[in-house]
């Protein structure tokens, strides 16, 4: 392992560029303890956000204006305003309200903030898609249904939900790829993910595109793979002869 | 099976002065219409003159707003609940102008899933009645299959068959072939004929006017909402009296009415997914 | 398959919302001769010029980043869907690239890697960080409007193609007359879109120490010191950017709404 690092290290610096800091423990360590943070925050909020967008979009086409209302400002009003501040909001404004009363017995870390902020954020985002894919479900589909003496529940869970799940499901995986992107922003408020350390080793060690190459390569990774889950989860409910 | 013409009992379906109307468009003006038990009993018409609108009224897909409908001992008009018409629509069996398969399911399934699910069949026979029934429209080839990767005419079949899966007692069939390929009219045309020889009563709407006079006992013809003239096959097409049926003949005999599907096809993705980029 | 929204069209609106207006109304009254007495209100007042100030540095450099962005984007675009896979691969790469990492940390790229000043002939150009911080956003904006540029010409149908060409129009000639006219309404929407994101991305103009509307913010509840001014002036930012930001969205929704029917 050590080894191969080491030919890293010799190969990077043949094209000038100055990796040797892998070598040192505690860099490394704190790299790999980031990378491993940053690693938690996406998979913590890929379900939450998932859940919050499931909760929303069955507010949002609940038909009664006390649930779709709500949902309908919520959404708006997150699509429309920048995370950083949301992130602000909560951790800066709330998370000083909730420390105010309560005084150290306050539950939530900077970690559960960035979780709850960006999972409430793509919430959103997952909740116009997954409302756009039940509305997509041609009404002429549902009465079929309903002709075959299908009740609004089994309706509602053998044809409108399987169908409006995979209309939305591009929608929703390009969110969670954006969402991996996103998680970046912890770093503002001092969360140790990835590029935090990387910030922390810059600062005393001036490496900067070293740090941003490995950076970039890791972000790139992460969606990688979230890509190619939701391609392989695509493909799985693929509606054979219905291709786009 | 009793023949129609032995047997005059208490009509399986009758409408009495039905009407409805959507917003100020008045649809249906006043529809009395009687269908023994195994006749086939054809509906003609100009489009727009409510003949989908009829079929839709007798399975509680649209509530009337004035008049009468009884199938069996069911009035449909009456009917509070959607559990109250789920139980008429257990019987009543309907054939989509655009077949309505669900896209997410096999061939199979799609027969399999109502009767298993509504009325609690078991998995296996509910697969051996389907096979059965898609051996019946000839489509047993193709069980495995999903319904996009069918032609029309093929998925029309697999449709029948799936109004077939639920052993109804009649089957109202909505313009079926009016959105299928020339080429493939004849396979479902076919289909329904041996249908209604084995005595299943059936209700058409259908454009296929050389078809409704050949296998149909008694022809309706509607125009405007209203039921302009009716009886057998030989006195609408060959001595029609009313003057507008003898014009709508005259047209339409010409061609098959088909018209061209107003969407296409209604899942062809395109719009749906807003750009979702976020800071 | 259109897609419904509750919201309606911009047209007529004040007539339909009258509970909404009146609300506002109230709002911005109370705010004017009844907030004055409350020290957290006028300290708000106090501090409004320099947020103004903040916003405005916001705007400016979305407006830049938009602009050098498109330019870019459309070069980038016009590459990735040139005939030659030379030109194309860079161009791939381009947008993969930027459009893959996180705005963030293209934001610390631009601003920590790129020199403080240029030499350009005998001038020292100095780039000041709200410049890099522009550059930093240019570039994934770049990239999607690439990507938004190749989508467009997708999106038209290769039928349009064949009857161009049946015309014996050249390639660049159905390029010119034919698919650019229709792709530029079909990239006004999405395009508008990346806007406003972009507008929403400059708070992280924040992080590298830009004195934008946040770092005004973040100072000011730090010197004011008091907890209700705190809430008022975090929630007064999320405000600020919202009113600039929904109309735009809305805009974009009725045009979008516009064009899936023509």
């Amino acid at each position: 392992m050590t080894d191969l690092l080491e030919l890293f290290v010799q190969a990077a610096a043949k094209f000038g560029l100055n990796y040797g800091f892998l070598l040192d423990a505690y860099q490394r360590g704190s790299l790999v303890n980031g990378a491993i943070t940053t690693i938690a925050l996406c998979a913590f909020t890929i379900v939450g956000s998932l859940l919050a967008g499931l909760a929303l979009a069955a507010m949002l086409t609940s038909g009664r204006p006390w649930f779709a209302r709500p949902a309908r400002v919520f959404i708006e009003v997150t699509r429309n305003t920048p995370t950083l501040v949301q992130l602000y909001c909560a951790f800066l404004v709330l998370n000083m309200l909730l420390t105010q009363a309560v005084g150290a017995a306050n539950p939530l870390t900077p970690f559960a903030w960035v979780v709850i902020v960006i999972s409430l954020h793509k919430g959103a985002f997952h909740a116009e898609a997954l409302r756009a894919g039940i509305e997509a479900v041609p009404r002429v589909t549902l009465e079929a249904a309903s002709s075959l003496a299908f009740s609004r529940r089994q309706l509602l869970w053998n044809v409108q939900l399987p169908l409006a799940m995979r209309f939305a499901l591009p929608s929703l995986i390009n969110n969670l790829i954006d969402l991996v992107k996103m998680t970046a922003v912890a770093s503002a408020i001092a969360v140790g993910d990835i590029t935090y350390a990387s910030i922390m080793i810059w600062t005393q060690s001036d490496n900067v595109l070293e740090l941003m190459i490995l950076l970039l390569a890791f972000f790139g990774l992460l969606s990688f793979v979230v890509n190619c889950v939701g391609r392989a989860l695509e493909a799985k409910l693929r509606m054979p002869g219905y291709g786009h | 099976m009793p023949s129609p013409e032995t047997r005059v009992g208490q009509p399986l379906i009758s409408l009495r002065d039905v009407h409805l109307s959507f917003g100020s468009n008045r649809v249906l003006k006043g529809i009395d219409l009687d269908v023994q038990r195994g006749q086939a009993v054809s509906i003609i018409g100009p489009s727009g003159s409510g003949k989908s609108t009829i079929l839709r009224c007798i399975t509680g897909l649209l509530p009337t707003e004035r008049g009468s409908i009884r199938v069996g001992d069911t009035d449909v008009h009456a009917l509070k609940s959607e559990a109250q018409r789920i139980e008429l629509r257990k019987r009543v069996g309907f054939v989509f102008q655009q077949y309505n398969l669900f896209p997410h399911l096999s061939v199979l399934e799609n027969l399999v899933i109502a009767p298993r699910k509504v009325l609690g069949e078991t998995a296996t026979n509910a697969e051996k009645h389907a096979r059965e029934l898609l051996a019946k429209v000839r489509m047993e080839h193709k069980a495995d299959a999903y319904p996009g990767q069918l032609s029309g005419g093929q998925q029309q079949r697999v449709a029948i068959a799936r109004a077939l899966a639920m052993r109804p007692e009649l089957i109202l069939f909505d313009e079926v072939t009016s959105a299928l390929d020339p080429e493939t009219v004849g396979e479902v045309l076919t289909v329904i004929r041996e249908l209604t020889e084995e005595g299943m009563t059936c209700v058409l709407v259908t454009h296929e006017m050389r078809f409704a006079e050949d296998i149909s006992d008694v022809v309706y013809f509607t125009e405007n909402g209203l039921i302009v003239e009716h009886g057998s096959p030989e006195h609408i097409f060959q001595r029609p009296t009313n003057e507008r049926t003898q014009t709508f003949l005259r047209h339409a005999l010409g061609d098959a009415g088909r018209r061209p599907v107003a969407s296409g096809d209604p899942f062809l993705l395109s719009n749906i997914s807003r750009y979702s980029l976020s800071v | 398959m259109a897609i419904d929204s509750p919201v309606s069209l911009p047209l007529g609106w004040p007539r339909r919302h009258p509970g909404k207006l009146v609300l506002l109304a109230a709002v911005l009254l109370w705010l004017v001769f009844g907030a004055p007495k409350s020290p957290v209100f006028a300290a708000l007042r106090e501090w409004s010029p320099a947020l103004a100030a903040g916003f405005g540095q916001n705007i400016l450099i979305s407006l830049l980043a938009i602009a050098i962005g498109s330019v870019l984007g459309l070069l980038v675009g016009a590459l990735a869907v040139s005939p030659l896979w030379i030109t194309r691969l860079p161009a791939k790469i381009w947008v993969q690239v930027f459009r893959n990492a996180p705005w963030l940390v293209l934001i610390y790229f631009t601003t920590y890697v790129f020199p403080f000043e240029l030499h350009i002939g005998k001038s020292w150009i100095s780039f000041p960080d709200w410049v890099k911080v522009t550059l930093g956003l240019a570039l994934p904006a770049s990239a999607n409007v690439a990507e938004i540029f190749r989508g467009a010409i997708g999106s038209i149908p290769s039928t349009q193609w064949e009857a161009a060409r049946s015309l014996a129009f050249t390639r660049a000639q159905i390029f010119r007359s034919i698919i650019l006219p229709q792709c530029f309404k079909r990239m006004l929407p999405p395009w508008m879109n990346l806007y406003a994101v972009i507008t929403m991305g400059t708070a992280l103009a924040s992080l590298v120490g830009v004195h934008d509307l946040i770092d005004t913010a973040q100072i000011a509840s730090n010197t004011v010191n008091r907890t209700g001014f705190t809430v008022l002036i975090y929630f007064s930012v999320l405000a600020l950017f919202f009113a600039y930001c929904y109309p735009i969205s809305r805009f974009t929704q009725f045009l979008e709404r516009r064009y899936a029917f023509s």
